[in-house]
């Protein structure tokens, strides 16, 4: 057991240091990026406060509030494309016939799979992240209490785990319809619309989806409403959606990876 | 006979949608999709023992590559059962790729951005080798390989031939009991078709590696194999020794004769032997080894005919194959 630990730690940081070596190999790429993303999401919050001041609050959130549950969904999203970025191409690898060099190492293809890329670009996602959500802390006079931390680290990881659960799950659809659908493109844009703005804006039903069906609305929005106090204008649910969070996260990633279990059955590889 | 790759009723089918023309034939499989089943390897078995060196032949699409993707657990059988040393690749996967090297011509496992090193580092720790082995595992292979000269260049710069060598090496740290090598020479110029092909060899004398080898180029055929499997439509067609195939296919040879002058007034026959093909001053003979030596061939033609010069051809293993892709 710890054997096996050992063995897949030491893999997994190897796979980590030549993921920063091809990295750095395009220095130019990694400018340009750190330029756009940036930038994309400091306008999109600076949109929201035109919006927000010009008219009227959205959904009963006014801007301190927003900023924090947009830069509660932005960490999220930053922390996934570190360390999950491949869970974003599982269409494309069926497809192609990648997962065969996979299946002929001695280890678990889906650590293969999820540990082979870690982004250290996508940590240029995360410094919107963290300057939006620290605003908002400080807009909204956040308290930083051990206890909310605490709640903090977990909202965090079960969110990584939901969206990772999204993505693979999406992706495994491929092992079935050998299509590449860009379902992953449309995904991402939906989990920003969902995540980054408050669910109480949209209609009862779509709710209700995006928190049974696809429970996006644990990502950020029930945790950001439990931690600023607010009547969240949502569904009714009990206990603390700090606590649901993860729960959640747990449960749908555990999910996701049984039907890519099932999905890996059925590959066929591809070509000669 | 100690059988290091087992193979018994192999079968894998596919399920493929037959389309029917045009928009109406689109409309009408949505509908009322039509799936035909093709069996891509159908009942093959055959068995491989330890240190033999193996052609899997045989032409495109005739099931060679999904054999060997059911050999080292890629994919799963529909029927029919593998075993390579002793275990099934399909109930412990991780068990049996652990003592395989796989090469695929036509992909690389090499990391493209980095020097060649770094994958090999990489391949350590997969395979959980220990530093002092690693060394003089990497020490042999880069003597036969040389891969001293390229170990630090980026993979993305290194030549087809070198990038081969590479992905060789890679597949052969770990010193696997079997090497499977799908197309290992395809593109390839004479000179690194030589290095791989010596490579091989060497790997199969030294450590009695066990090979399994798909090619289409003859060569790697002859000057490796003792042994051929040759597939078609899903079924081994021919499996022996190469002479017995050849013998077996093409009992024919052929002696071709210049003569010295035109041969309208002259009788080209002979008892023994069938003129194929004429041109010019040059005649065709074919004939059997069994009824007739060269030796008696000639001496018979040459008393009648005024012969110039003469040459026997030995068919070679590209006849004996277009032979058996001919009646399969």
């Amino acid at each position: 057991m710890i054997a096996t630990l050992r063995h897949y730690l030491s893999v997994a940081s190897c796979f980590a240091r030549l993921a920063v070596q091809r990295q750095l190999e395009y220095p130019l790429f990694l400018v340009s990026w750190l330029l756009m993303i940036p930038t994309s999401y400091f306008t999109g919050i600076w949109m929201l406060r035109v919006i927000v001041e010009r008219f009227q609050p959205l959904g009963g959130w006014d801007f301190p509030e927003l900023t924090f549950l947009y830069g509660l969904g932005l960490i999220s999203h930053g922390i996934l494309v570190v360390f999950f970025i491949n869970t974003w191409s599982i269409d494309r690898k069926v497809i192609n016939g990648e997962f065969d060099r996979l299946l002929l190492r001695p280890m678990n293809v889906f650590f293969q799979l999820v540990a082979s890329y870690v982004n250290f670009i996508g940590l240029i996602d995360c410094i919107p992240g963290i300057v939006i959500f620290a605003y908002g802390c400080y807009l909204t006079g956040f308290e930083w209490t051990a206890a909310a931390i605490a709640k903090l680290i977990l909202v965090l990881l079960g969110g990584v785990l939901i969206r990772a659960a999204l993505f693979i799950a999406l992706g495994s659809i491929a092992f079935w319809t050998k299509r590449n659908g860009a379902v992953v493109g449309f995904a991402v844009i939906t989990l920003e619309r969902t995540t980054m703005y408050p669910l109480s804006l949209y209609p009862y039903a779509l709710q209700s989806l995006l928190t049974f069906l696809i429970p996006i609305g644990f990502i950020s929005f029930y945790p950001a409403a439990e931690f600023l106090g607010l009547d969240d204008g949502g569904l009714e649910l009990p206990l603390s959606f700090a606590l649901w969070t993860p729960a959640v996260g747990i449960v749908s990633f555990f999910l996701a990876h049984g039907l890519f279990r099932l999905g890996m059955r059925k590959y066929e590889s591809a070509g000669s | 006979m100690n059988a290091v790759i087992e193979v018994k009723d192999l079968v894998k089918e596919y399920m493929i949608a037959k389309k029917g023309r045009g928009l109406r034939g689109s409309i009408r499989s949505l509908l009322m999709p039509k799936k035909t089943k093709v069996c891509a390897v159908d009942g093959i078995s055959f068995s491989i023992a330890a240190g033999e060196i193996v052609g899997y032949i045989g032409p495109n699409g005739a099931g060679k590559s999904t054999t060997i993707k059911m050999l080292t657990g890629i994919l799963h059988p529909t029927s029919g059962s593998v075993r390579v040393c002793g275990i099934s690749p399909q109930e412990d996967r991780k068990a049996v790729v652990g003592k395989l090297g796989v090469v695929f011509g036509q992909r690389t496992q090499l990391y493209w951005d980095l020097r060649l090193g770094e994958s090999f580092e990489l391949l350590r720790r997969i395979y959980q080798i220990d530093k002092a082995a690693y060394e003089a595992s990497l020490a042999v292979l880069s003597d036969v390989l040389k891969l001293d000269e390229f170990i630090d260049t980026p993979v993305r710069q290194l030549s087809l031939g070198q990038r081969m060598r590479g992905d060789l090496a890679a597949a052969m740290l770990h010193e696997p009991s079997v090497l499977f090598l799908d197309e290992p020479t395809i593109g390839l110029d004479a000179d690194a078709k030589h290095a791989i092909r010596g490579f091989i060899k060497e790997m199969n004398r030294e450590r009695g590696l066990t090979v399994i080898l798909t090619t289409h180029d003859l060569d790697d055929v002859e000057q490796l194999c003792s042994r051929l499997v040759v597939v078609n439509h899903g079924r081994v067609v021919e499996d022996g020794p190469i002479d017995a195939i050849i013998a077996k296919l093409t009992p024919h040879r052929l002696l071709v004769a210049e003569l010295e002058r035109p041969c309208e007034d002259l009788d080209l026959d002979h008892p023994a032997a069938t003129i194929v093909r004429q041109e010019g001053l040059k005649v065709w003979y074919q004939f059997e080894k069994s009824r007739i030596t060269a030796a008696e061939l000639i001496a018979d033609l040459s008393g009648k005919l005024p012969i110039r010069d003469l040459s026997v051809k030995e068919p070679d293993i590209e006849d004996a194959i277009r032979e058996v892709y001919k009646t399969t």
